[in-house]
């Protein structure tokens, strides 16, 4: 069973919703009022750039309905830009957004408190960018 | 009576109550009433109440938080990182040092990740298995939280260390099953893409049900050992009530959440595995407080000691792995895609989102850790609450750092 989001204009395939960076909110405002409070993660994988495509990330988040209805939405966000946040929404996605920041770089727009979390405050760069150099040594003692 | 004020004149514990009454992890303490002695107490990281290595900033008023600061990340070890840098076999025995103490869980719950993206499903005989181990780690799992949470309230239970040495007896006997079907104590590197890797062997059958009889019979015995104790009860009731609506909204699930009157487990409400055949029964309770969570895992185990009984009459025979079998397991490569599966893990839901491109190794894995939800929690509890409270409720949350930092 899926929800039926057709006055935004999208469509639940199965449980999964590609949604534009600018609905997101709206989508997710109208999710919370119809009894999706149970959120489940935010994950986010880095894509670099190819000759189609610009650098982007893909953004994904699950939102429950109890006990079994799912609902994924999936977001493409190019480096340039931020990816809105759902902290206000959600208390959960704050320290999941400041995670997926942490690691894959990816920046959210409005949210309350984006520092790492999982790295050192002055640790270079995301480890789970693709470009990201794993032979590079870091020492513990910069 | 104000629990956890006793040495303060009550007019002005009531008075430090109402400044940290509405708890707000982003408060601005330079603004905090210039009144107040502020004290900044760094609980942890090495502490043996903080379950691992976890610093929470506290800032005090008195004895009385008014905000608490988790800093994460003393144990993060970059599994998601590794996870991109192996194949999808050579995965298993790294997820098992998430949440060390429920190792069986790690494998089964990233195994599943990988079989939603191949589309196949495990052989009865393995499925099993599978649930039969997964039953016998959350006994194993809340043996060491009923012990560790004694250890947290000190000389609350006889002297501090007596229930952490029974329950810890009681765990090794679970773990010498494991050592007997795996060859390992904790880290089991059983499970495999398709199916498991170890198939029981003769007599262990009889070597689980007497192990679950004495168990069975000891649960009674932890029980008394808290019943009566008013110790015990002054410290649990009432303390880090846990709101409903706002246990969804930080995304905890497990024990924690069925304490505050959700009644919601994975293995029934979105059962996978052996779990679609299996009636579940859900123990919850209303209370929210720390003693409703001791109560749930209590309640847990009895079911959990059922469910193991339960299959172990009715392993069929057959294959153990539906891929063909082999020693040296081989490689596997799922279309690309992306997949999240879950499952109930003694902490609650673990999952794992899985992004596949079509070679041996995932793209992006990410798991999903009960832990970190449930510790997200604490910037919501422990503000009006004094700081020896703030260490029974961050026991009663259960986090395994090892999950949580990842």
């Amino acid at each position: 069973m899926s929800i039926d989001l057709s006055h935004f204009d999208l469509v639940a395939e199965n449980d999964i919703v590609v949604v534009p960076v600018d609905k997101l909110v709206d989508v997710a405002t109208y999710l919370r009022g119809q009894g999706f409070e149970y959120f489940v993660y935010c994950c986010a994988a880095h894509y670099p750039a190819s000759e189609s495509e610009p650098d982007r990330a893909l953004v994904e988040y699950r939102l429950r309905r109890l006990p079994a209805e799912d609902v994924a939405l999936r977001l493409w966000i190019p480096s340039s830009d931020a990816c809105p946040s759902l902290a206000g929404l959600w208390q959960a996605a704050d320290w999941q957004e400041r995670e997926q920041f942490d690691l894959v770089g990816v920046r959210f727009a409005g949210h309350p408190d984006l520092r790492r979390i999982m790295l050192p405050e002055d640790w270079p760069g995301h480890p789970l960018r693709r470009d990201y150099a794993i032979d590079t040594r870091h020492f513990p003692w910069r | 009576m104000a629990v956890g004020h006793g040495h303060l004149p009550e007019p002005v514990a009531a008075l430090i109550r109402a400044r940290a009454a509405v708890p707000n992890p982003h408060l601005d303490v330079e603004s905090y009433d210039p009144e107040g002695d502020l004290l900044v107490l760094n609980l942890g990281p090495q502490h043996p109440s903080t379950h691992g290595v976890l610093r929470v900033k506290l800032y005090l008023d008195g004895e009385v938080c008014i905000k608490a600061v988790p800093y994460l990340g003393y144990l993060h070890r970059g599994v998601e990182k590794l996870c991109e840098k192996l194949t999808y076999v050579q995965i298993t025995p790294i997820v098992d040092k998430n949440d060390y103490v429920a190792a069986f869980s790690n494998e089964l719950a990233i195994n599943m990740g990988f079989e939603t993206l191949l589309g196949v499903e495990p052989p009865p005989r393995a499925q099993h298995i599978r649930a039969l181990g997964a039953e016998m780690q959350r006994v194993a799992s809340h043996l060491l939280w009923i012990g560790t949470f004694g250890l947290d309230m000190g000389g609350a239970l006889g002297g501090g260390a007596t229930l952490f040495m029974h329950t810890f007896r009681e765990r090794e006997s679970i773990l010498d099953c494991f050592e007997v079907l795996t060859g390992s104590r904790f880290h089991y590197n059983t499970l495999q893409v398709g199916g498991c890797r170890h198939d029981i062997p003769a007599g262990w059958e009889t070597l689980v049900r007497q192990t679950f009889a004495t168990i069975s019979a000891r649960i009674e015995e932890y029980e008394s050992f808290v019943r009566t104790n008013a110790i015990f009860l002054a410290r649990t009731r009432g303390v880090g009530v846990v709101d409903a609506e706002l246990a969804l909204s930080l995304g905890v699930s497990g024990p924690v959440l069925r304490a505050s009157g959700v009644d919601y487990d994975l293995r029934r409400d979105r059962p996978y595995g052996l779990y679609r055949e299996l009636k579940v029964n859900v123990a919850t309770a209303s209370a929210g407080d720390c003693q409703a969570r001791f109560e749930v895992r209590l309640a847990e185990m009895r079911e959990s000691i059922r469910l193991v009984n339960l299959l172990l009459d009715g392993v069929p025979e057959g294959p153990i792995n539906v891929l063909k079998a082999v020693k040296l397991p081989g490689t596997v490569k799922p279309k690309p895609g992306i997949g999240y599966a879950a499952i109930e893990s003694p902490r609650g839901e673990l999952g794992t989102w899985v992004v596949a491109d079509g070679s041996d190794k995932p793209y992006r894995c990410k798991i999903r850790g009960p832990s970190l939800h449930a510790l997200s929690l604490l910037p919501y509890l422990a503000p009006g609450q004094n700081l020896s409270d703030i260490i029974v409720t961050l026991g009663s949350l259960d986090p395994i750092m090892g999950e949580v930092d990842r």
